[in-house]
């Protein structure tokens, strides 16, 4: 009983670490982008490590069958959520998420240029 | 009541002030950063506290937030681009 409290407060204190240390890196970094990699360790590191300490401390139950539904839920988002959001914020800055604009000002592809 | 869990999850919400700050000082794509940080947290606050409590029910929450924040998070970005 001892060792279980043990190792599910040594897990929480390292999700609480993770946590705490992400969101001074979003609070440090300068822009956008470098922020945008702190939230992986929150959104993925640490619901890990939560979702392991309940096993620890309930065992296979239903409880934990829902945090670890949250925690596939969130693990698989997030690569689509980050790359959307990059992808938004390039637009706003730039106008088009790519390296060069392949069509003109007229909307068309200019003659020789590849399809992407 | 687990003491553990609940220690862990006021500490988490104590964690997230200095994304608060970026949240309401950054520009747009900062705040959007932040937004997104800051509901990944809720989820496992949230996960904390049903724990923590033994609530059985409340661990349907994280999940329900988890799937939220996927949603609301794309329709977030898409408006960012476009219109905000």
């Amino acid at each position: 009983m001892i060792v279980k409290d043990v190792v599910s407060d040594v897990l929480l204190g390292m999700a609480v670490l993770v946590v705490a240390g992400a969101s001074l890196g979003v609070l440090l970094m300068r822009d956008a982008y470098q922020k945008l990699h702190f939230v992986t360790p929150a959104a993925l590191a640490a619901p890990a490590l939560v979702a392991l300490a309940v096993l620890v401390q309930a065992g296979w139950y239903e409880n934990t069958g829902e945090t670890f539904l949250a925690l596939v839920i969130m693990a698989a988002a997030g690569p689509f959520v980050s790359h959307a959001t990059v992808r938004a914020i390039r637009i706003r800055e730039k106008g088009d998420w790519r390296l060069q604009r392949i069509n003109g000002p007229s909307g068309r592809a200019p003659r020789g240029a590849r399809e992407r | 009541m687990v003491m553990g869990f609940v220690a862990a999850a006021i500490a988490m919400l104590a964690a997230i002030i200095p994304a608060a700050i970026v949240l309401c000082r950054a520009d747009v794509g900062g705040s959007v950063v932040a937004y997104e940080f800051i509901t990944s947290v809720i989820v496992i606050v949230l996960a904390l506290l049903a724990q923590g409590f033994q609530r059985s029910g409340l661990f349907e929450l994280p999940v329900l937030l988890a799937v939220l924040m996927y949603g609301s998070s794309l329709v977030f970005v898409r408006a960012m681009e476009r219109w905000l």
